[in-house]
């Protein structure tokens, strides 16, 4: 409940306060996103499998968040930062739609 | 695929000591294998006190702010494209009109150029003969207005063309039309009002079609000056005639021939002085 309730409360917030992101760190927002659903589906799979845990959690958004900007800021210094982009939305994608589906049965065993 | 489709395939390559068939599925295969972070695993394994909701709650509250900002940006950078390609396209129009100003100037100082010439030619028989000279060469590679009777030629695209590239005018079809009348006897021709001559080019460039490297605006008016008598007849007898007859037949494109007792054709702006020898009358 509380992820959920979070969730919402995030999405609030930053519709009604209107962040600006510093134009260096805008490249990276989308990525981060990206690693950050990545780490949300994770969680909730392991909360499904009952070995959900907080710390592992915070650990993993926070390694991946900062994992994926790294590696879309080495891509841009060396001139292949879009191409890097993409291989880090294809493999997080692809953890995505295999959690997703593992979810998927878990809940609606199906 | 699951973790139980992937494992005997692989625990079967190991007994038979060779690594699995294809190495660079390894990564695909890790990624679907352990699509959970192993460390829940190990985590819940280990006995813990009460978890703390906090850290949580912020990770989750950070998410879901990164989500919305992401969005308003995206949202929002939308109209700055829109106003961006507003500007290009002033710009663009701005450097047409530049170019039709310089072009208007162009016109007129050429026109001053005769008026210099012939007064500092003077008026005797020689010069006389070279100023007749002139003039019709001039008339013929087009670098002087003409007025005249002639023929103007409406051409568009087939209301079909939306639907079938073919059914458009392309730049081929405009040069069949332009040889056509050339081979009619047209003395001189323009196409929407790019004057031709024998350095034009009708071109493709997109979807346009370029005169000059000019891009024209459907509907196409070819007009040519020549004898009223036969120039028509003649221009339909053409391989030009009879392309244009099959495209308007076939393709339902508009072709249009109508006559008139005068027609005025601008002169091609785009003739330069290329080569010069002093006259020695």
């Amino acid at each position: 409940m509380i992820p959920l309730l979070g969730l919402i409360a995030g999405i609030v917030l930053g519709l009604v306060l209107e962040p600006t992101i510093p134009q260096a760190l805008q490249p990276y927002l989308p990525i981060a996103i990206v690693a950050a659903m990545d780490a949300l589906f994770g969680a909730f799979r392991a909360y499904l499998e009952g070995i959900f845990t907080d710390r592992v959690f915070v650990v993993s958004f926070v390694s991946n968040v900062l994992i994926a900007a790294a590696i879309v800021y080495v891509g841009d210094q060396i001139g292949v930062g879009s191409q890097l982009s993409t291989g880090v939305v294809v493999v997080l994608g692809i953890r995505i739609f295999t959690n997703a589906a593992a979810i998927r049965r878990a809940l609606l065993h199906a | 695929m699951t973790t139980r489709d992937v494992e005997p395939e692989n625990r079967r390559a190991r007994q038979r000591g060779v690594g699995p068939v294809d190495a660079s599925m390894d990564l695909l295969n890790e990624i679907i294998r352990h699509p959970v972070d192993p460390d829940y695993a190990i985590a819940a394994a280990r006995p813990h006190g009460p978890q703390r909701r906090w850290p949580l709650t912020l990770v989750v509250i950070m998410i879901g702010a990164m989500l919305a900002v992401a969005a308003l940006q995206t949202t929002r950078s939308a109209p700055a494209v829109e106003t961006e390609r507003r500007e290009l396209i002033s710009r663009i129009q701005a450097g047409e009109a530049e170019q039709d100003r310089l072009r208007a100037r162009i016109d007129s100082l050429s026109v001053e150029i005769t008026e210099l010439r012939s007064t500092a030619l003077g008026a005797n028989t020689t010069t006389k003969a070279r100023l007749d000279e002139i003039a019709s060469l001039e008339l013929a590679i087009g670098s002087t207005p003409v007025t005249g009777p002639g023929l103007i030629i409406t051409v568009d695209d087939a209301p079909s063309a939306n639907r079938d590239a073919r059914d458009r005018v392309l730049d081929t079809d405009l040069q069949m039309l332009a040889n056509g009348l050339w081979r009619a006897g047209a003395e001189a021709i323009d196409i929407n009002g790019h004057r031709l001559s024998n350095l034009t080019a009708i071109r493709s460039a997109g979807d346009a079609v370029t005169v000059d490297y000019r891009s024209l605006t459907r509907p196409y008016d070819v007009r040519a000056i020549g004898d009223p008598r036969t120039l028509e007849a003649r221009f339909v007898e053409s391989s030009g005639g009879a392309w244009w007859n099959e495209l308007a037949q076939n393709r339902r494109m508009r072709y249009e021939i109508a006559r008139r007792a005068r027609v005025v054709l601008p002169a091609d702006p785009g003739m330069v002085l290329r080569q010069a020898r002093r006259f020695t009358p």
